[in-house]
Parts: structure tokens; sequence; C-alpha cells
């Protein structure tokens, strides 16, 4: 039981690094439809720059100011390749954030270095052992850095101008337009929220271990996230993260004794096969908006 | 099914090689020179009097294991540097950088690279990446190409044309079990690897020594493109070994280790050279490293008192000390003894390179290859060198490493009988 539990503390760590990457890919849908993969290259990107800026100003002001830049950067990215491309296909634009991609990890690459490098957080490889089970600090502070993100996007959505124009926008453009909204804006400041929170996730990925060229591996596994959870569903985003997290972590602890003839851990399957068993039910995720097309 | 998809593997390789190569018959050039070698001096010339030689390098510059291939390409690069200050070789110097391509580690482009650089190098002086090495040597223009590898694979003991230096992964890997058996009182073994030639090498060498010693043996496979090694962490302590061989990359050793520790794991870490990277000991991990972790090598370390690495130490100058670029200068060693017997034999051809490394049994290298190193003249079991030391996580220390236990040969790699590469055993 606590091999059990211990899994689903580390899951919960795990899924709270894909809920926040999660939620950057669901704000960029919500607004313009388009499933953005260019988050991959700026949760790397944020960690990368933490790195270099935790020597200089000390880890808590670059873990603020390294996210705030990098939302910066993906506001430049959206106003210079995405803005124009607005009413084109949303199919031509999601690869375009592919090139997107591509572009701000190889010039993250080059910031990074050959040697792995660490990001200076405080926690560690430190646990606290609760029942007997050993929780890391670092899952607990991912877990609750997660959580205040979540309320102060749902203040956001819920009680600013801002917000409430991007849920506007989100259920219908043309009339939002009508009423006054200016979805440009809506479009950029998804993009900024976005890059915020996956600088947010890459600091946490890359918590308790060093940080190399393959990090951004990572934000793979928010695909079937966003998937399970509903594209266009903050909450969705939330619940499958750590579902997935959890499930994940589950299975790559048991793979040995469930697949002991598979050499390949099954746990990087999981997702996948939870989505997709899921998906067999409710097309459209777990908390995603069924689609309803006039025949 | 391993060797299957190896064999397809190389077998695709290798196509691509003879679709986009151009052919060509022997190893000279339509004026009747010998590929590789000119009567011109070499670009940046130490001497203008001088010929030119031209070594290929094909090595991963900016893929996963960059951080591997750019210091031993330019532990290379220095080495010849140090060579054409100090007269080249016979009327030559060396040039390793004209004909240095970047592989990403990708075998595909490794073979496009090759098919580049073939008709204007006489040699390999580094080929990084195993499965790509040996499709590149089943190209029918490389059948007398001579090349120095930058893996430590047993199955390098078995191809006359490859120059294999150092310990191999199988050979170390069954010292660091008769060292844990030995020393340390181990009752349980674990190896900890990723998939493919270098950790099922050292996997079979460790599985070997645990069968030798009559200790308990438990193999783990670790995926390399796991978002967390919690799963190896747990293996680890389940298996109940309180000796674990780990050949990985760095980052994941920095985790299990990690993770090992904090959870618990009371026994020893012995680490393959890729293993190792110093900025580890700035990890988080980094205490637990200090604590249980060791590094196999059979190579001399950075700071060793000897003519070889004095030189090398005055190369690099302020630079960061590299482990890797050490290996990339000690490699060099090997071609220049070879390039000397041919121009000695009168036959700087790749026919005359090969004939050359076929009849050494020994080279000069200045203090920095192991013991029994250059034996290419014997069968596979004396060609293989069978020592190994231990170095340990030491801030301060040079390269992030210090000494810790002295050459040695366990009782299990001294008698084994290599008849094929250990991976293959798997």
């Amino acid at each position: 039981m606590t091999e059990l539990l211990t899994a689903v503390s580390n899951g919960v760590g795990q899924g709270a690094v894909y809920v926040l990457l999660a939620l950057g890919f669901v704000i960029i849908y919500k607004s313009s439809h388009v499933i953005s993969f260019a988050q991959p290259s700026f949760m790397m990107a944020g960690a990368v720059l933490v790195s270099h800026l935790t020597p200089k100003i000390g880890f808590w002001a670059a873990a603020v100011i390294g996210p705030l830049l990098i939302g910066l950067v993906a506001l430049v990215v959206e106003r210079l390749v995405i803005r124009p491309m607005v009413g084109k296909a949303v199919f031509v634009i999601a690869i375009i954030t592919i090139g997107v991609d591509i572009v701000v990890r190889v010039v993250t690459g080059a910031f990074l270095g050959v040697d792995p490098r660490v990001i200076g957080d405080p926690w560690g490889l430190d646990t606290v052992t609760v029942g007997g089970v050993q929780i890391e600090h670092r899952h607990i502070a991912a877990l609750v850095t997660m959580t205040v993100v979540v309320m102060l996007l749902i203040g956001f959505f819920r009680f600013t101008r801002l917000g409430l124009a991007t849920r506007a926008a989100a259920l219908d453009q043309e009339a939002a337009m009508a009423q006054g909204v200016n979805v440009g804006t809506v479009f950029a400041v998804s993009w900024g929220l976005a890059g915020v929170l996956a600088a947010l996730a890459g600091i946490f990925a890359s918590g308790g271990q060093p940080l190399d060229q393959n990090l951004w591996v990572i934000a793979l596994a928010a695909l079937p996230v966003i998937i399970l959870g509903g594209l266009d569903s903050l909450g969705g985003a939330v619940v499958a993260g750590l579902l997935i997290g959890v499930v994940e972590s589950v299975v790559r602890s048991y793979h040995r004794d469930w697949f002991p003839g598979l050499d390949g851990n099954t746990g990087s399957l999981a997702p996948y096969v939870v989505m997709l068993l899921v998906l067999l039910v409710r097309p459209q995720g777990l908390f995603g908006t069924k689609e309803v097309q006039r025949v | 099914m391993n060797k299957t998809i190896r064999r397809l593997a190389v077998g695709a390789v290798a196509s691509t090689l003879v679709l986009t190569g151009c052919g060509r018959d022997s190893d000279s050039s339509a004026d009747g020179s010998t590929v590789g070698v000119t009567s011109e001096p070499c670009p940046d010339a130490v001497d203008e009097d001088k010929g030119c030689i031209y070594l290929g390098v094909i090595s991963d510059l900016t893929g996963p294991f960059a951080p591997v291939g750019v210091p031993l390409t330019a532990g290379g690069k220095a080495f010849w540097d140090y060579v054409n200050a100090n007269g080249g070789v016979g009327d030559y110097e060396v040039n390793v950088t004209a004909n240095t391509k970047d592989n990403q580690y990708n075998p595909e482009t490794h073979a496009q690279a090759y098919s580049q650089i073939k008709g204007d190098i006489l040699a390999m002086a580094q080929s990084l990446g195993t499965v790509a090495t040996e499709a590149m040597l089943a190209d029918s223009d490389a059948d007398e190409l001579l090349v120095v590898p930058a893996t430590l694979g047993s199955n390098w003991l078995f191809e006359d044309r490859v120059l294999e230096i150092g310990t191999s992964y199988c050979a170390e890997a069954m010292n660091a079990v008769d060292y844990g058996v030995d020393e340390l009182g181990a009752k349980g073994v674990a190896a900890v690897h990723f998939p493919g030639d270098y950790g099922d090498d050292a996997m079979v060498g460790a599985r070997i020594a645990a069968e030798e010693r009559g200790v308990k043996f438990t193999d783990i496979t670790v995926d390399p493109t796991a978002t967390s090694q919690d799963a190896s962490v747990k293996a680890v302590l389940d298996s109940g070994a309180d000796l674990v061989v780990i050949s990985t990359g760095p980052t994941q050793v920095a985790e299990i280790v990690g993770g090992a520790v904090a959870s618990g794991f009371k026994g020893k870490f012995i680490g393959s050279i890729p293993t190792w990277n110093a900025a580890l000991l700035g990890s988080p991990a980094g205490p637990a490293l200090e604590a249980a972790y060791l590094w196999a090598t059979s190579f001399p370390l950075w700071d060793t008192d000897s003519a070889g690495f004095e030189a090398m130490r005055e190369a690099n100058g302020a630079e960061t000390p590299n482990d890797y670029y050490a290996l990339g200068w000690s490699g060099g060693y090997i071609m220049k003894a070879v390039l000397e017997q041919a121009i000695a034999d009168d036959d700087l051809t790749q026919a005359g390179l090969l004939a050359a490394a076929k009849a050494m049994t020994t080279v000069e290298s200045e203090g920095m290859l192991p013991e029994g190193s250059g034996n290419y003249a014997g069968d596979p079991n004396e060609a293989a060198v069978r020592v190994s030391q231990f170095g340990i996580p030491t801030k301060g220390a040079s390269t992030g490493i210090g000494p810790d236990v002295d050459f040695f040969t366990g009782p299990t790699a001294a008698g084994y009988q290599f008849e094929e590469a250990c991976y293959l055993q798997k």
C-alpha cells in the first residue's frame, strides 16, 4: 500500500506539471481554436532562462521574472507570426506553431550548452514522510503552485474585463467583436498566459534533476491530457492532468510486476490508453463541449 | 529480436550509403595521388613545406550526445594541433577539421556525412554511434577504412578496421561486480541500463560476472524518454541489490541515484564512462552521488602526472577540464602510431594503414592510454584491454572526479573469453 501511495504522490507531482502545460494549450485553443505545438519550446526556454537567472538574482526572483519574460516572448511570437495568419485554416496555424516550436528550441539549445544545467530550486530531493509515504518537497511545491495558478485563472476569467472578453471571444468571436471586444488583444493575452504557464511547468519539470536538451519531451504528455480533459475545458485540464500523472506513475512503478516480459516501460503508453478508452465513451473528452453541427 | 532490428537498421543505413555515395574503385584519386593525402600544405599549416593528411570526424555536435561529442572532437583537434606544432607525422601535418561533420546521433545523417567526405579522407579520426559506424563500415568504399570509434562496445574487438581504445563497457561492468563482491561484500547486483549496444553491453558484462560470482542478478532497463525515473528507483529498491551497475546518461544517473539514496538505498552505484558529467555535482543529487556513486573508467584521470596529460592540460588552457576532451586527445595516439608505421612502410594508403594497424602490438601514448592498449595484431582476447579504475565525485577536483580505487582487473574479466559482442548475448 505504501508503494502504491508513493507512486500516487509522485504522479500528483508530475500531474501538476501536466496541468500547467495543459492549461496553456486550452487557453490558446479557447481563444483561437488552434492547438499550439509551441508549448514544449516555451517550457524548455523557461527552464533554461531560470537556470541562468538563479545564480544572479536567486531562485525566487528568477521563478517570477523568468516566466514573465517567456510570456513576453510568446506575446511577440503571437504578434509577429500568428496574428498575420488569423483567418487562415486553424490547421495551417497549428503547423506554423510546430515551426515556432523548432525555432524556439534551437535558440534555447544555444543557451543550454552541451552540459546539463541545474535550475537551483530549493527543494532538491528533500522528502517528508506522511504515514510511511515519502512525498517529495518539489511535488508539493508543484501542486501548491498549480492550485494557486488555477485559482488566479478562475479569478481572471470571472472577474476581470479582459478575462470576460476572452470568454466571450471563445464562445463566439464575431458576436464578441460586435460587442466591442478586441479579439486581437484576446489572442495576445492567451499566448502570453500560455507562455507563462509553460515556463512555470518547465521550472517544476526540471526540479530535483539536471536539465538537458530532452526536457521538452515531457510536454508531449500534455497532449493526451488536453484531449482527455476536453480541448476547451480548463477544469478538464486540471482533472485530466492529475489523472494522467497518477496513472502514468502507477503503471511505471508496477510495470515490472504486471508486464515482466516487456523491456520498454508501459508507463509511457498509459496516458494514451486512458485517453483512447475515455474517447470511446465521450468523444469530446471528459469535460469538453459537445460539438453540435447543423445539417 | 534485438539482433534482427539491429541488422535491419544497419542494412537500411548501408543502403542509403550505396544510394547517396559515389563509387570509388581504389584509394587513389584520378590524378594518381592517395585519397586524403596531399603534397599541398594543410589549411592553417604550421610548416608550409609539409604535405597534409586529412582525417574525417563524424560526431554528435548538436544531438543528445553532444555533451560527449563536442569535447571529444575538441580534444582530438587539440591533439593534432599539438602533433603538428611538434613536427607533424613524417613529411606531413594532419588536418581533422576540414572533414568534421555533425551526425546529430542520427545514423541516416551519419551515412550522408560519410558519403560527403569519403573521397577526401585517409581514415576516420572519430566516428560516434555504434549502429552508424557499423553501417559506414558496410559501405563498399570502406573495405579498408580505419576508424577510431567514440564508443567502447565490445563489438569492436571483432573488427580489424576499428582501433578500439580502452576497456569495453562489458569488461568494465565485470570489474565493477568483482569489486562489489570482493571489497563491498555485495550479495545482489542490479544492472540499470539504457536499451541498445551501450547499456546492453554493460548489462551482459554485469550478468556474466554475477553468475560467475554466484550473486543474485536483476536486469533493469531504463526508458531514456521517461518523464520520471521513479520506476527505475522502485525497481532498484525492489531488487534488494546492494551493488548497482548503471549505464545510462548523466541525467538519469542523477535521478536514479538521488531518488534511491533519498529512499534509503545503502549500497553502491558504479557507473560506466558515459554516466558522468561534472555538472551533476551541483545538482540536487550531488550529495547522493558523493555518498553512493563511483565512476568506472580505464583511462587515467585528468590530473595524472604524465607528458601527455601535461601537454593536454596546456592545450586546454583556461577551458573547463573535461574527461571526454582527454579521451579525444588519447585516441589520437593510436592513429598517429598507425600513420607513422604506414609512412615507414612507404604505404600511406588506406590499405597501408590497415596493414600497419594489424601489425601493431603496442602504442606509446605518453601515459594517456591504459595498460595493454594498441595491440591490434592479436586475436580479440589478446587485444582486449581489461583494466578499470574507479573515481569518486569530489568537489574541487578538475573534472569533478577524484581517484578512489586504483587500476585493477577483476577475476571475471581476466578469465573471460570474448567470442562475440557482449550485447548480442542479451
